[in-house]
């Protein structure tokens, strides 16, 4: 038997996973079983013989035929600072109970609740917080699955293999809550020959988190086992300017470390990124600087419009006008990691030529 | 009744080489051999190991080559006849003893047989281990058929004595394993009356007075090869060419000639005694003709020797034409066969050889008849499941990790059976001597994990001083030992480990995991058919440091096999299975690889091969899809 390695599986290889650009996304895993998401990595198990390239179809990080889909993606970009967008406020959940343990404001967790309530969903893929492992995708099928969720891991997490976990299941509708290289993925498994829109058709509510960049996890690790802290994780936050610590919280309390030390473990890849809003999601949800306990709330879809509307209407969250100012910097920061994303991009393609 | 052990001769009866050897040997009066397995070896212990059932000898899997030879000299230094007997890389490990016990010398008849594997059959190499009885001044002899084996074994326990030092014998594979009919000689009283002689000595000292008295024997032997009937002329009086050959090659030559009609044109000279070579009765023989071929096995041992003595020679014989692997008339490698020496007698005499075309035309049509096949671990083999936990293990580490290879069935992990993992393969232990030095480059800059892989037997053989090294060291080493309680690839020898001896008595088993304890390594276990919680063990030890020890235990899947264990009844769920639809690229049978799954083309999907699978239920997990389905049986 000569079986001929599938050309995409190569080039996503070449270009992504070689390069050591790739985010973690997860996008890739489960789609066959030649990719694996594990401690923290995204990794080739085996050389496949497929012709359909799903792979680099759907890596956010691979200039997979530029005059087509990539265009259709990028198109977003030029709509405005903040890709295209119905709706911003700044919002929080109206319930004690997840405001305590959420990272800002609780508006994802509490959203997410009410859509499995309701019935607008029946499962929603998030990333578990993983412990003394790494943290992973995960199929939340309620309160409590949800809620332990809660928290932002400054990771993608191959949170996507979940995904590709939950569609070969029982077939319910699912939410995806994501970092924008995943709600990026999304949007490419839409446009993914030959079965991605028959895939994304079970997605019915994504929910992009705003991100400046991710952490490599066995770096993060690396680091933390060498300043002696070994103890699983519970939390991470990063304190708004001009604070520049990075903050671990363990059941021994919170540790600081400086900002500058935590640099170096940012994922490669993400300077290539040029989405801070998740353009692509239905709702974006961020953070609002200088006001604790809220967020920041992009709706983008009808899809998302709907959902938000009925969860304030039935007083799940609670909303309120996003401050002129903060909309400013939102933009100004969305758009410096555009440029950013474009001076990165030339001189990764500077260096290759 | 068993003809090995018939007490009086004169009966034909039906043997094997390796057989006719073992026979020999007790027509010869041994009553100690030792070995360690080694294909084409092993049958020679195993028949004395059963005749030991009957009659008064001792006989034992030593655990390794070296120490076979050490105690087999035991015997020798009390006036024991012994032997040893070995593949030809046995023979490499006991050089260093060798070129000393040749030096000090023997007493009872002590013999040494390598069974050589020319083309490496079932071998790591090719080699022709004759070099050493030059290297080490020894005489050598080369049976060509089972009778022949018989009768030089029998007789080399007397040379031995003569002359005082070991006396080798070559085999090599096509011998070993071939059988023909033996005639027998008798048994004689195995009456040993073991005894050190405190008159004696042996040792090397000093060493020059001692190399001049083994050349010394070694003259004393080539006196006696003179007028040996093991050398002897067939053919015309006046040949147009000169065969000299020597061993299995020499029994292609006449049927070659035969089919040619050169029988009566070309004179062979057939030599059992090969090193020192007879000098007079070559000598007679090289005068006959001016034309001289060589057909032998491997090097060109014959070749070069007789060469230098035709030089030495040379006024009296004159100038002489040689053929053979110098000239490029034979091939350098590779073992000798009948249709090379066809293709040659009808070249050199220009005979156009009617049949000659049939191989060549006939070789591309097997090709495309017959199924290309690969070696591949058995169904149920616990090396698949070890393989492919670590093949899981090294992707996930994503450091460019990879195995250091030793010799077993387990490096049949250089091909796709065991996912190319193994990277590397030589002597028995050298992955382990190999990744000790692995573990020294990390301050130099190498930062690829590397795990090394052994087997239980190969452990004890020559692993052990290797893993004691890197606890001396403090190398990062990361040693598998794949303990399935056999020495499975030369056929279920027993070893330290397995609890019984050659000879039948039980043995308690040395303990693979308290010695390792021992040494103050950290040591696991895992379970090869756990492929999933094995590869995350693996990948937790490749991050730490130091000397590390993870056993992976599961019984060699034939043993199983034959103890009627397996628990599962496996079956793939042909709604499940969405073939070539799924995208997996058939995952089942194009990277796991187990014989029992088979991808049924009338279909497009998996299935299992009820016959082939033997229900260890490992493939279970391995489907992206579940399809593959495991069932309990009962009993």
């Amino acid at each position: 038997m000569d079986d001929s390695i599938s050309n995409g599986q190569c080039q996503l290889i070449d270009k992504v996973i070689n390069k050591g650009i790739c985010v973690t996304c997860g996008a890739c895993v489960g789609l066959c079983p030649y990719f694996d998401y594990f401690d923290g990595r995204v990794v080739v198990m085996d050389r496949c013989t497929s012709d359909t390239w799903r792979c680099l179809q759907i890596c956010p990080r691979a200039d997979y035929d530029e005059t087509s889909l990539d265009k259709i993606i990028k198109k977003q970009d030029q709509i405005s600072e903040i890709g295209s967008f119905k709706k911003i406020f700044m919002a929080r959940s109206s319930q004690e109970e997840i405001s305590k343990m959420a990272q800002y404001g609780g508006v994802v967790s509490t959203l997410l609740i009410y859509a499995i309530e309701k019935g607008f969903i029946e499962s929603a893929i998030m990333t578990a917080k993983g412990g003394d492992v790494s943290p992973a995708g995960t199929i939340a099928k309620d309160r409590s699955d949800i809620l332990n969720c809660a928290g932002s891991r400054y990771n993608a997490s191959g949170g996507l293999a979940a995904l590709n976990r939950a569609i070969k299941g029982d077939k319910e509708r699912l939410a995806v809550v994501g970092l924008p290289c995943q709600m990026e993925a999304l949007a490419r498994m839409g446009l993914m020959e030959p079965d991605g829109a028959e895939r994304v058709s079970r997605v019915n509510l994504k929910i992009g988190l705003f991100c400046t960049w991710a952490l490599d996890y066995r770096q993060l690790n690396d680091y933390l086992k060498n300043v002696g802290l070994e103890e699983p994780i519970k939390k991470y936050d990063i304190p708004p300017p001009p604070s520049q610590v990075f903050l671990v919280l363990t059941e021994k309390g919170w540790r600081e470390f400086p900002l500058d030390d935590i640099r170096p473990l940012i994922q490669k890849g993400c300077a290539l990124c040029d989405d801070m809003t998740a353009e692509h999601a239905d709702i974006s949800v961020g953070s609002v600087e200088g006001l604790e306990g809220w967020n920041t709330v992009v709706v983008r879809s009808q899809k998302g419009e709907e959902i938000m509307t009925a969860a304030v209407e039935d007083n799940h969250i609670q909303i309120d006008n996003l401050p002129k100012e903060n909309f400013d910097h939102l933009k100004e920061a969305s758009l410096n990691k555009r440029e950013k994303s474009r001076i990165a991009t030339e001189e990764m393609k500077r260096r290759e030529s | 009744m068993n003809p090995i052990v018939q007490r009086s001769g004169g009966i034909n009866v039906l043997l094997q080489g390796n057989e006719a050897i073992a026979r020999g040997a007790l027509e010869g009066g041994v009553v100690f051999c030792a070995a360690y397995p080694g294909n084409p070896s092993s049958e020679i212990l195993e028949t004395l190991a059963e005749a030991s059932q009957k009659l008064p000898i001792y006989v034992e899997w030593s655990v390794n080559e070296k120490v076979a030879l050490e105690a087999a000299t035991a015997a020798s230094f009390a006036h024991c006849r012994a032997m040893v007997s070995m593949k030809q890389n046995g023979v490499n490990v006991i050089s260093d003893f060798l070129t000393n016990l040749t030096l000090s010398g023997t007493k009872g008849g002590l013999v040494l047989v390598s069974c050589d594997d020319p083309s490496g059959i079932s071998s790591t190499n090719e080699e022709d281990a004759r070099l050493f009885a030059k290297l080490a001044d020894i005489p050598l002899l080369e049976p060509a058929t089972p009778q022949e084996a018989l009768e030089m074994t029998r007789w080399s326990f007397q040379l031995s004595e003569n002359i005082e030092n070991i006396v080798m014998i070559r085999s090599v594979s096509r011998l070993s394993h071939t059988r023909s009919n033996v005639l027998l000689g008798d048994l004689p009283d195995f009456r040993p009356t073991p005894h050190f002689d405190l008159d004696s000595a042996f040792h090397t000292f000093p060493v020059v007075e001692k190399h001049k008295t083994r050349h010394q024997k070694l003259d004393q032997a080539a006196e006696m090869f003179e007028d040996s009937p093991f050398n002897h002329y067939q053919g015309p009086h006046k040949p147009e060419l000169l065969v000299i050959s020597s061993g299995c090659a020499w029994t292609y030559i006449d049927e070659a000639l035969a089919i040619l009609g050169l029988l009566d044109r070309v004179g062979v000279l057939k030599l059992g005694t090969t090193w020192p070579i007879p000098k007079k009765f070559l000598k007679k023989h090289l005068t006959l003709c001016d034309r001289i071929l060589f057909v032998e096995d491997v090097d060109p041992f014959l070749e070069e020797n007789v060469k230098a003595l035709a030089a030495d020679l040379g006024k009296e014989i004159g100038v002489k034409e040689f053929l053979g692997k110098s000239s490029g008339h034979m091939p350098h490698c590779g073992e000798q066969s009948p249709h090379i020496l066809l293709n040659l007698f009808a070249d050199i005499f220009g005979i156009d050889y009617g049949k000659r075309a049939y191989r060549e035309r006939l070789t591309p049509i097997i090709k495309e008849m017959v199924p290309a096949r690969e070696f591949g671990f058995s169904p149920g083999c616990p090396h698949r499941g070890t393989y492919y936990a670590i093949k899981t293990a090294l992707a996930w580490d994503n450091r460019d990790g990879f195995v250091s290879g030793d010799i077993g069935c387990y490096t049949m992990g250089i091909w796709p059976t065991g996912f190319n993992q193994v990277k590397s393969v030589h002597a028995m232990g050298s992955g382990s001597g190999l990744a000790s030095g692995y573990g020294k480059l990390e301050q130099f800059g190498f930062n690829q994990p590397v795990i090394t892989v052994c087997g239980d037997s190969t452990f004890f053989h020559a692993a052990i001083p290797a893993l004691i090294n890197a606890k001396f060291n403090q190398s990062d080493i990361l040693l598998l030992i794949l303990d399935n309680s056999a020495t499975a690839m030369t056929g279920f020898q027993p070893h330290p480990g397995t609890g019984s001896t050659a000879m039948g008595s039980e043995a308690d088993p040395v303990d693979i995991d308290a010695l390792c304890r021992s040494l103050g390594v950290c040591v696991e276990l895992a379970d090869p058919y756990d492929m999933e919680n094995t590869a995350k063990t693996i990948y937790r030890l490749m991050k730490e440091k130091g000397p590390r020890v993870l056993i992976l235990k599961r019984k060699c899947a034939i043993v199983e096999g034959r103890e009627g264990k397996f628990p599962y009844s496996l079956n793939v769920d042909q709604e499940l299975c969405l073939g070539e639809q799924c995208g997996c690229g058939r995952y089942c049978t194009r990277i796991f690889r187990c014989p029992g799954l088979i991808w049924d083309n009338s279909n497009g999907k998996a299935r299992i091969d009820e016959v082939i699978c033997v229900g260890c239920g490992i493939c279970a997990n391995i489907c992206p899809q579940e399809a593959i389905v495991k069932e309990n049986v009962e009993g």
